[in-house]
């Protein structure tokens, strides 16, 4: 009789544990599954696709090996639109990768207007591409737009800006030049964050005004600018809103990036492997950069 | 003296760094707050306006039009026939009006028809509300002559979707006093000349009214229901079908993602070991680092293949996932409630779910906004996937139908403007209106990440 209700007392403690050890995981199951379906199955997918020369019709359709990634390295479409993007990149950290830094920095300096400039600054994150795209293009008109207007006045030419493909990338990328965004804040909080006894024996020393700046704010927050160029870098890798809604990749594929160019190849031209494999090789690439990223955060908190 | 003592005193340096901090500030400000109000602007301009060159900071004057015209002495078989006549001068007053004198400014014309010193007839009209008649709706490419205008039903449609007023025994309004003199002249001609109604033109008056500008707005909501009449629910709600759906989409993800990462974090960091909690969570922020561009196409094709396209699945769906970086900020203000509280609990034999709801929720009221608010920062601005998916109007987010109506070619710039300005105006109010809030999270989210 009691050996039994030892027994039973023994599984009950068993199963309990069992259960404890094995809820977490029927919880965890469904938004891991969703997360596998969601996310990850898509990667093997495309991989998959770009091993086919891919009938919508009647999928999977003809499997060709690596034909479509030797097609399109032999494409100059694809090169030029690497091209675009890294000419994108350069112009993103040229222009506007400092405009928050350099807000932020004397953002630091004011008192009074701080709250109220940093209300301001983060407006820009707030407004959404189409709307932005709605004003820039108007902006940018070449018959009633203001940009030809300020041309005109300094004695230029006036410019046909979106419709000319040397210029098409500087247009889609200057509205970041007016700079804010959340950026901004981060990287005031940086400053804000570097200790008061490091800026007070600076100030002691004699070390004030833009020395400060140079000597002791910039140093002190020099990972976090870097980490924030890493996020630059990749966030631009993707760019596909912008260029398509300021000028559907043209004129004349001037501002096709890595994005638009997926998307033509399946939309376009119905080619699914080859989007595919542009999609491989781009998820390649961020993936590299991402894997940098995370290798010098480890490193930093080390 | 004691102020004096209190008072930081600068060095040369300090303050010359002072000085160029606020002036460029201030710089950054305006330039930043130009597109801003050159957006208002150009949406309270009216259709000519905004295409002078060069552009005008501030809208022009809005003018108000009056015409009178007078029925006394005509012979009329029935009252059926004296309102048919009145109608269709209605028509003629209006859309001529609009038509010659578009770089007048004239944003509202009314109409007074008379007889035996009372009037009959009275019909008022926006002119944003003709401009989107001749772009898109009754007299859509077609000329604006006589003929045209009173061609079969085409004007009694027309004097139906303005609205009038028509009382044979006499209406209870009448012509405002005070009224300018302005466009007497040119006005009258052109009537005469081009446009001969059948009653005698007896005043023509206008006054400035400058809150018509602001009326325009009331129109642009309308726009979409000219340029897409197929779609049954744009016609009827115009472009606040865009912002439900807008509403519907982020709503979701923003409950979604509160829920599934609160859940997937309480997991990760109370019953979880740690080792298994880190991989949990990196498995997690690795599909949140997956780019988009990379995975829409196979993404897209699963989708159609499931049926998840042209529909609310299709745009719903993609936030059934918990996102990695939110289940990392709920792990971390998990991790800092007393571990006591969930050991009382579970001792009075409380299981997870209790725990869940009863101790962990309530006590995380600050992650719970922060991610909210991360969430509609985050996906405000998506478009692409919107994009792809969506075929019918009805389905159009924000973004989508900005984009959509910006590419119609006949849509006037002040209208584009006008809807841009009515989508971002919410969120910049309630921006300012939470900035403290919004400030907390995104430093907070940001530091860690």
């Amino acid at each position: 009789m009691s050996s039994k209700k030892k027994n039973s007392l023994s599984a009950k403690t068993g199963s309990y544990m069992f259960r404890k050890k094995i809820t977490p995981w029927c919880i965890l199951f469904l938004p891991m599954a969703f997360t596998v379906w969601l996310k990850y199955y898509p990667i093997f997918r495309a991989f998959y696709i770009s091993l086919f020369k891919y009938d919508p019709i009647n999928p999977p359709g003809k499997m060709i090996g690596f034909r479509n990634y030797q097609e399109m390295f032999r494409m100059q479409f694809y090169w030029d639109s690497w091209k675009n993007t890294f000419i994108f990149l350069i112009l993103q950290l040229c222009m506007c990768f400092f405009i928050p830094l350099i807000q932020a920095l004397l953002l630091n300096e004011l008192i009074k207007l701080q709250k109220c400039l940093t209300t301001l600054y983060i407006l820009p994150a707030l407004i959404p591409t189409s709307v932005n795209v709605i004003i820039w293009r108007w902006i940018w008109h070449p018959d009633y737009g203001v940009a030809n207007q300020i041309v005109k006045f300094f004695g230029g030419q006036p410019q046909t800006w979106l419709s000319d493909p040397d210029l098409v990338k500087f247009c889609i990328i200057f509205p970041g030049v007016l700079g804010g965004g959340l950026t901004v804040l981060l990287y005031l909080s940086a400053i804000q964050g570097v200790p008061s006894d490091i800026m007070e024996s600076a100030a002691l020393d004699g070390c004030t005004g833009f020395k400060k700046i140079r000597h002791i704010i910039l140093p002190n927050i020099s990972f976090m600018i870097f980490i924030q160029m890493i996020m630059c870098v990749i966030t631009t890798m993707q760019l596909l809103d912008a260029p398509y809604m300021y000028a559907s990749g043209g004129p004349s594929g001037a501002s096709t990036t890595q994005g638009i160019f997926i998307y033509n190849a399946f939309n376009d031209d119905l080619n699914y492997g080859r989007g595919s494999a542009a999609s491989v090789v781009l998820l390649l690439v961020i993936a590299a950069l991402t894997m940098i990223q995370m290798h010098f955060e480890k490193a930093e908190k080390n | 003296m004691k102020r004096n003592k209190n008072k930081i005193r600068y060095g040369k340096a300090e303050r010359r760094l002072k000085i160029v901090a606020v002036t460029v500030s201030l710089l950054f400000a305006a330039l930043m707050l130009y597109p801003m109000i050159f957006a208002v602007s150009s949406s309270m301009k009216d259709n000519s306006k905004i295409y002078e060159v060069p552009p005008k900071l501030l809208p022009a004057k809005a003018n108000s039009v009056s015409l009178v015209l007078d029925y006394t002495g005509q012979e009329f078989e029935s009252e059926e026939e004296m309102k048919d006549v009145m109608m269709q001068d209605n028509v003629l007053a209006m859309f001529g009006t609009n038509f010659k004198f578009a770089d007048q400014s004239i944003m509202e014309i009314q109409v007074y028809g008379m007889r035996d010193g009372k009037t009959l007839f009275h019909s008022r009209a926006h002119q944003m509300k003709l401009q989107m008649e001749c772009d898109y709706g009754i007299y859509k490419r077609t000329a604006i002559k006589k003929e045209v205008l009173l061609h079969e039903d085409r004007y009694i449609r027309a004097c139906e979707s303005i609205g009038y007023e028509f009382d044979p025994q006499g209406l209870e309004v009448s012509v405002e006093e005070g009224l300018g003199t302005q466009f007497e002249q040119d006005i009258s001609s052109m009537l005469k000349e081009k446009y001969t109604t059948s009653g005698n033109l007896i005043k023509i008056g206008d006054k400035t009214k400058n809150i018509l500008n602001l009326e325009s707005f009331k129109y642009y909501l309308d726009m979409p229901a000219y340029i897409y009449p197929q779609s049954e629910r744009v016609v009827k709600y115009g472009f606040l079908t865009f912002v439900m759906n807008s509403v519907i989409v982020i709503g979701f993800a923003m409950i979604a993602q509160v829920i599934l990462c609160s859940v997937c974090a309480f997991v990760i960091s109370r019953q979880l070991s740690p080792r298994a909690g880190k991989f949990v969570l990196l498995f997690f922020l690795g599909g949140m680092m997956v780019p988009f561009a990379s995975i829409m196409l196979p993404q897209l094709i699963m989708y159609r293949d499931m049926g998840a396209y042209n529909n609310y699945a299709a745009l719903l769906l993609p936030f059934l996932y918990p996102y990695g970086f939110y289940v990392y900020l709920y792990k971390g203000f998990f991790d800092q409630i007393p571990g006591s509280y969930f050991e009382a609990a579970s001792l009075d034999g409380a299981g997870s779910w209790y725990l869940y709801t009863r101790i962990c929720m309530p006590l995380s009221k600050p992650i719970i906004s922060l991610i909210a608010l991360q969430t509609f920062i985050g996906n405000w601005n998506d478009f692409f996937w919107a994009w792809l998916v969506t075929e019918d109007q009805n389905l159009w987010t924000l973004n989508v139908a900005l984009y959509n109506i910006s590419n119609n070619a006949g849509t006037k710039q002040n209208a584009l403007m006008g809807l841009a300005v009515v989508t971002i105006t919410p969120v910049i109010l309630l921006s300012i209106l939470f900035s403290k809030q919004l400030k907390q999270s995104i430093v907070a989210s940001g530091v860690k990440g």
